[in-house]
């Protein structure tokens, strides 16, 4: 076993190595990262996931939802530390994986990726707890500066307009999956409700049934779907209509932590940046990892700090001028996972549940399928829990490249294996 | 509520909690009251030169938790100065006292804050005020001997001053600190504790504190005062609220991991039913609001942007999800109150 290997192997088990690993590691990483572009090609399929703050367990659990590396294709849009215990084994995980698997694994840099964010909110001090010394904080902070700015998902498929490959599966605690599709007459979305009769599902799964669940998933698209009011507009909250997408042939997705900037108006333009440095307080760099989509015309100044706040027009307009369908971020808590905005050409995906062991919410992670090519498909969908955003409340699938979200809770405490200290949240009392 | 934890580490295996470990439990909140206000100092939030006094150096808390502490601390300071301010129109009432009853009061620092500004000789609006604290003997003794022991705040307290250090009693005559269980006041059998006046104007503050009762020793506590204070009334209330969504759920959890519950949050769980508790308590008038709103409502705009520039905030969302599950519920009855009503609220009036 190479010393890669067994990196891996201890890390999976929430174990840090030692510090001239993490050297040796980071070195490795740098060199990688160094070769990469600002703006990174990535072929679909992948999947596409949102911050992680450290939440080691519920990283794993992730994994399990979604599939384990190599066997598929991830895309971390950044925000691997800080806020959760565990930034330290969560990031030198992801990275030690990069570092083995270059092709399968994509990270991207979030605003937490900084010298000055980490020592707020906890990566710094995690690391001096945890190695008595700044260095191990100092050698990913270095790795830090090469991570790409973005990332460009092409070859996705099936037509970006697609028929019926939008979908939301939502894992429940029982092991079982719950699905919404949008009709296959292209012409409704379809939305379940657990309690309805005409609830979509896959077959129910045995809870034991750990992780080589691959063979049955297969079975998963021959599940018959019942479309509900298929051809019937108008009708009950359970269905609404979708608008054609404007740009039928493009597929290209834009991945990146926060947003658009003003002083942007390209992909290209990302491509251009001198981004080995430090998150700058304020200019282009600064801006793709702070900036938040709102409901608001043009641009408006971010309640961050830093960044700025940018509507529809300015997605719309940027996506044509791209030939992007979709622009894929990060970087805001969702309760329900992930949330579409702007006639789905935008949407944030958040993968870490319960943030901060305090929000109570469910994270999601974006599966892509490559073009001509169903979903990708994961290995082992073991549940995660009870979902908060979607049951009884209807849920709406638009158009888009086949995409699929995956929606999970946090990992079952006994499955963290807690240390003595408990992780506590703070609340005024 | 105040602090100082009782006895020997407690099992964690420990099926059950005893009375007296629940009482701890609660008084160690107030362990966290001091550190959050003591961070949100050190980080320029707010101005308090007491705060360092009464809990140990600490390490900073998240920019969240120190623009909560200081949101709650300036708005019930606002309803306070606003009390305190309402305009006296005749020279009788400008001679007349005030009096504030601060329950659980802990290690709260607000009457030595609020002493310069009104009861020193050169204040710059000299109010006859006098401050009453209740809370657990434990507490007492311990906020009593940190008073002792520094001249700061021992020259606060005016007139004679008479103490005791085996109950924390202090009494004098602008501050009495009370070592009083709470759960003991029982309306139309306890008679007033010393140096209350039945008929002055008083402003009850219960900052996290009724909410750790059950809600009839809440209730009890609240009747006993309306029932012998005969004079303008007003009160604050700042308590968690909204247990019951995703968020909620995790905090009651979470907080329960710590042996505390919240046992009223589910009688008084909105806004809604916070306002009708003040009402069906026999007062006129109520005002409520969360603490998201307060901070988007109550503060001027040169003040938020000082606030916001002050950490960086990269936690929006979760900002706004913590703060609209704590509410400041203030309601008034009697004579005055002019300037509470044109302040403006989330919802009531």
């Amino acid at each position: 076993m190479s010393d890669l290997d067994r990196y891996i192997q201890l890390l999976r088990s929430c174990k840090p190595i030692p510090e001239a690993s993490v050297r040796e590691l980071c070195y490795k990483a740098r060199e990688l990262l160094i070769e990469e572009s600002n703006v990174q090609l990535v072929d679909a399929p992948v999947t596409i996931c949102g911050d992680i703050h450290g939440q080691f367990h519920d990283l794993m659990e992730l994994f399990k939802v979604g599939g384990d590396v190599p066997d598929t294709n991830y895309l971390f849009m950044g925000d691997f530390v800080d806020r959760g215990f565990y930034s330290l084994e969560s990031f030198l995980l992801l990275l030690s994986l990069k570092v083995r698997y270059p092709d399968r694994i994509t990270l991207i840099r979030g605003n937490h990726e900084s010298r000055q964010i980490t020592t707020v909110y906890g990566f710094y001090d995690e690391c001096m707890r945890k190695y008595g010394s700044a260095n191990v904080w100092r050698y990913c902070c270095e790795v830090f500066d090469y991570l790409a700015l973005g990332a460009l998902v092409i070859g996705a498929g099936p037509s970006i307009g697609g028929d019926d490959h939008a979908e939301l599966e939502v894992i429940q605690t029982t092991g079982e999956a719950m699905r919404y599709r949008r009709a296959e007459n292209g012409g409704f979305v379809t939305v379940t409700d657990r309690s309805s009769n005409n609830t979509i599902t896959s077959k129910p799964r045995n809870p034991d049934d750990n992780d080589d669940g691959d063979d049955d998933e297969d079975t998963d698209d021959t599940t018959p779907l019942r479309v509900l009011n298929s051809g019937h507009p108008t009708g009950t909250s359970a269905a609404s209509t979708f608008s054609p997408p404007s740009h039928p042939q493009s597929s290209a997705i834009l991945c990146v932590h926060g947003g658009l900037s003003p002083v942007i108006g390209s992909v290209d333009a990302i491509r251009l940046l001198d981004r080995k440095q430090e998150v700058p307080h304020e200019g282009a760099m600064c801006d793709l990892l702070w900036s938040d989509p709102d409901e608001i015309d043009g641009w408006g100044l971010s309640p961050r700090g830093a960044g700025f706040l940018f509507g529809a027009d300015i997605v719309k307009t940027f996506n044509h001028a791209n030939n992007l369908s979709l622009i894929a971020r990060a970087h805001q808590l969702v309760m329900e996972g992930f949330k579409e905005m702007f006639d789905s050409s935008i949407v944030t995906v958040w993968s870490a549940p319960n943030y901060c062991y305090r929000c109570g919410n469910v994270a999601a992670i974006l599966e892509v399928s490559e073009e001509g090519g169903g979903v990708v498909r994961s290995s082992g969908e073991r549940g995660g829990g009870v979902v908060g955003g979607v049951g009884g409340g209807g849920w709406e699938v638009k158009m888009g490249p086949g995409r699929r979200y995956r929606v999970f809770e946090a990992a079952p405490q006994d499955s963290r294996g807690m240390p003595a200290k408990k992780p506590q949240a703070d609340y005024f009392l | 509520m105040a602090s100082l934890s009782l006895g020997a580490p407690r099992s964690r295996a420990r099926p059950r909690h005893s009375p007296q470990d629940c009482d701890a439990t609660v008084q160690s909140t107030d362990n966290d009251a001091a550190s959050s206000r003591l961070s949100a100092v050190r980080a320029q939030y707010l101005e308090d030169p007491f705060a360092s006094l009464f809990s140990p150096p600490a390490p900073l808390k998240l920019p969240i938790i120190n623009r909560g502490t200081y949101v709650r601390t300036t708005a019930i300071d606002r309803l306070v100065h606003a009390f305190l301010c309402d305009s006296p129109r005749t020279p009788a009432e400008q001679q007349s006292r005030k009096q504030i009853i601060s329950l659980g009061a802990g290690t709260d620092t607000r009457f030595f804050r609020l002493y310069p500004t009104y009861s020193t000789p050169n204040a710059l609006f000299p109010i006859d005020l006098v401050y009453h604290e209740l809370d657990f003997p434990t507490l007492a003794r311990k906020k009593l001997s940190t008073i002792l022991s520094h001249p700061k705040l021992r020259s606060c307290l005016s007139g004679d001053v008479e103490l005791n250090n085996d109950t924390g009693r202090i009494h004098s005559d602008n501050y009495y600190l009370h070592p009083v269980d709470l759960r003991t006041l029982i309306p139309g059998t306890t008679p007033p504790l010393p140096g209350i006046n039945p008929t002055i104007p008083t402003l009850i503050i219960s900052e996290c504190c009724l909410i750790y009762l059950s809600p009839e020793e809440a209730e009890n506590v609240v009747n006993y005062f309306t029932s012998i204070l005969t004079g303008s009334l007003g009160m604050i209330i700042y308590e968690p609220i909204n247990g019951s969504d995703a968020f909620g759920k995790v905090m009651v959890a979470n907080l329960a991991t710590r042996g505390i519950v919240l046992k009223t949050l589910e009688k008084y769980e909105t806004l809604e039913k916070q306002q009708q508790r003040l009402k069906s308590a026999g007062f006129e008038g109520v005002g409520t609001a969360d603490v998201d709103w307060l901070f988007e409502n109550w503060s001027v705009d040169v003040e938020k942007e000082r606030v916001a520039k002050l950490e960086f905030l990269d936690e929006v969302e979760e900002w706004r999800l913590l703060a609209q599950h704590y509410a400041v519920v203030w309601g008034w009855k009697g004579e005055g109150w002019i300037r509470w009503k044109s302040l403006k609220s989330q919802a009531g009036g």
